[in-house]
């Protein structure tokens, strides 16, 4: 079984009186995909900025790999990647400059820039200065740069905002590939679809503290409901909407009635949406 | 701390630094400046003062003074001729040898020589004039001669010439415009980027990214330093002392360059600063542009203690002695500045958090 790559304990962090992260606790496995869900002010970055080494936590304790954050920063961090939402690349350089240079920094000695440019699609672009790029491509370098040094946890924040589908599908394509090399992936995101396609587990964060923690699928189970939705015609022609909540003692009677007395022209299932259930446990949508 | 990444990053800043309008501006402004003010005072291509000598007698000094590679000579009929040569700036430096120089000399008699200075000649001329003067006596007389000097200063400026005066402005224009914009904006770019942030989560300490920012300050103030005095002839007799002297204030510089950036939100503020906060460090240099200013109100300002010894080691001549309480005082301004850049780093952290 797998151990612990990130243990949280107690994590606390205040700026001023303001409590950004409220005594957080929680577990992620080696080779576990996370996705972290709030809305703007949550605390989700500051979590992060703590387990990266970033920021000293004003109370509790980060554990990354077996390490303690706050005494071994330097050594945490040249086992994590970090890809930030808001692009920092030295743009007069070229990407495969911009490479070579963390590569340098984290010490890697063989390290093959044109290869991982070409996993991130900029290969041919390799020699242009990153300040002609486009922002999708920024992105990609972005994440490129986090795995220079092959990390064993890849923090990534916001990594697919604002691109376009093809850009957004392969940074999700190099997600799970890292996931199949066995790092641990703590994926900060809006994005609904994305975490769920993606993640193994989902924290919802509000107020700075987590006020959920499991798998997509048991949220869905818990928060949200299923409901078989169908239009109908009446006798005089009408489009009518019927739901039919499923996981219910009197589903199946409901079922056979809606078929037996009336005329379906339409039916498919609906499950609820992560963003359903985080608007039932918060009473505030994602993107406040 | 690993001096590996320091050299990286070092690599990187001198990769970019040169690439970047305040790099050529911090350059290319001193030596711009220099080389005019040389042009203007004829200071670039004479490099050796010229001494005007009228002999009454029939002295061997005038040969031995023409033969002489520390000065170039001329030999004047009459006082007259040698007063006014002096007075036009046609000579730094004018001698009058009485009819029986060399014999009173060579009995170790006490002998009086008239000169006269140009008043706007420069002091390391005056300094070098007297100093060949009186070693060409000794040889004449083949002993330490009982001559005295008796000094009129003649011409339209009898104080300090432009280009001396000038020259403190200069040299801390050279020694503190790239070493403290460099690493200033530098740092304020790399915060406006967020290129900082990408840094502080690889191995990269702070301290590591600080050093190589402070190195490249420190190197490039020092070489302008130096390449501006080489372009000023203003080495003097003490080269090492005076260079020791621009690597402190180097430091200088470099440690001010990284408070500013480490305070400054962004260019705009970086450069308001230097508006309003450039008049302290030029203080001194404008200080000496103006005599009639009392003198000491310049040892208020920290660049004082650059300055001061520099002029003196370049223009008068002077040694390790004459200096040592300035050199004394720069080392602790320049250790005190350590703990303030410490702080400043402490404060920029936070914000960045």
């Amino acid at each position: 079984m797998a151990g612990d790559a990130i243990v949280a304990e107690e994590l606390t962090y205040s700026y001023g009186e303001l409590v950004a992260v409220d005594h957080i606790s929680f577990k992620i496995a080696e080779g576990e995909i996370l996705g972290f869900l709030g809305p703007n002010g949550a605390g989700k970055t500051t979590t992060v900025k703590m387990l990266t080494g970033q920021l000293k936590p004003k109370g509790g304790k980060a554990v990354v790999l077996g390490m303690d954050v706050a005494s071994d920063a330097g050594k945490v961090r040249g086992e994590i990647g970090v890809c930030f939402e808001q692009t920092n690349l030295y743009e007069q350089m070229s990407a495969l400059e911009n490479l070579q240079l963390f590569a340098r920094l984290f010490g890697v000695g063989d390290f093959d820039g044109k290869t991982l440019l070409k996993r991130v699609g900029l290969d041919g672009r390799e020699k242009d200065k990153v300040e002609g790029y486009s922002k999708g491509m920024k992105q990609r370098l972005m994440v490129a740069r986090s795995l220079v040094n092959r990390p064993r946890i890849l923090f990534l924040d916001e990594p697919t905002a604002g691109l376009d589908p093809t850009s957004a599908e392969a940074i999700c394509s190099i997600i799970l590939e890292e996931r199949a090399r066995g790092a641990t992936v703590f994926l900060t995101t809006h994005d609904m679809m994305e975490a769920d396609k993606l993640s193994d587990r989902v924290a919802f964060m509000n107020g700075g503290k987590i006020v959920a923690l499991d798998t997509p699928h048991n949220l869905k189970q818990q928060y949200g409901k299923r409901a078989l939705k169908a239009k109908i015609q009446t006798p005089t022609g009408e489009l009518l909407d019927r739901e039919v909540v499923l996981d219910q003692p009197e589903t199946p009677d409901l079922v056979h009635k809606l078929f037996a007395g009336e005329r379906v022209v339409t039916i498919h299932s609906e499950e609820a949406t992560l963003e359903d259930i985080f608007i039932k446990i918060t009473g505030r949508g994602l993107k406040e | 701390m690993s001096v590996r990444r320091v050299g990286i990053l070092l690599r990187r800043e001198l990769f970019l630094g040169p690439k970047s309008f305040i790099f050529l501006w911090s350059v290319l402004l001193p030596i711009v400046l220099s080389l005019v003010l040389s042009l203007v005072f004829g200071t670039l291509f004479s490099d050796k003062p010229r001494l005007g000598i009228t002999d009454q007698g029939d002295s061997k000094l005038v040969e031995m003074v023409q033969d002489s590679p520390s000065v170039t000579a001329r030999e004047y009929g009459s006082v007259g001729d040698l007063e006014q040569a002096v007075r036009a700036g046609a000579v730094d430096f004018g001698i009058v040898l009485p009819e029986d120089f060399d014999s009173l000399v060579q009995q170790g008699q006490a002998v009086e020589i008239t000169a006269y200075v140009w008043g706007e000649s420069l002091a390391k001329h005056r300094v070098i004039a007297q100093v060949t003067l009186l070693d060409l006596v000794r040889g004449l007389s083949g002993r330490e001669a009982p001559v005295e000097v008796t000094i009129t200063t003649l011409g339209e400026e009898a104080g300090v010439p432009w280009s001396d005066r000038l020259l403190p402005l200069i040299v801390l224009m050279a020694v503190f415009i790239g070493g403290m914009f460099l690493p200033a904006t530098s740092l304020v770019t790399e915060k406006q980027k967020r290129t900082l942030e990408a840094l502080t989560v690889t191995p990269t300490t702070m301290l590591e990214v600080v050093l190589a920012k402070g190195i490249l300050g420190f190197s490039v103030s020092l070489a302008m330093g130096l390449i501006i005095l080489a372009l000023n002839g203003a080495f003097g007799g003490e080269p090492g002392l005076l260079a020791m002297m621009l690597a402190l204030g180097a430091i200088m510089a470099a440690e001010l360059g990284l408070i500013l950036g480490a305070f400054a939100k962004d260019m705009s503020s970086l450069f308001a600063v230097w508006k309003t906060g450039g008049i302290l460090l030029f203080a001194p240099a404008f200080i000496y542009l103006f005599p009639e200013i009392p003198q000491w109100i310049g040892q208020i300002f920290p660049t004082y203690y650059l300055v001061e010894p520099v002029v003196r080691i370049s223009q008068e001549g002077a040694g390790w002695p004459d200096i040592a309480i300035h050199v004394l005082v720069l080392i602790g301004l320049d250790v005190l500045l350590v703990g303030a850049v410490g702080l400043a780093m402490k404060k920029m952290k936070s914000a960045m958090a």
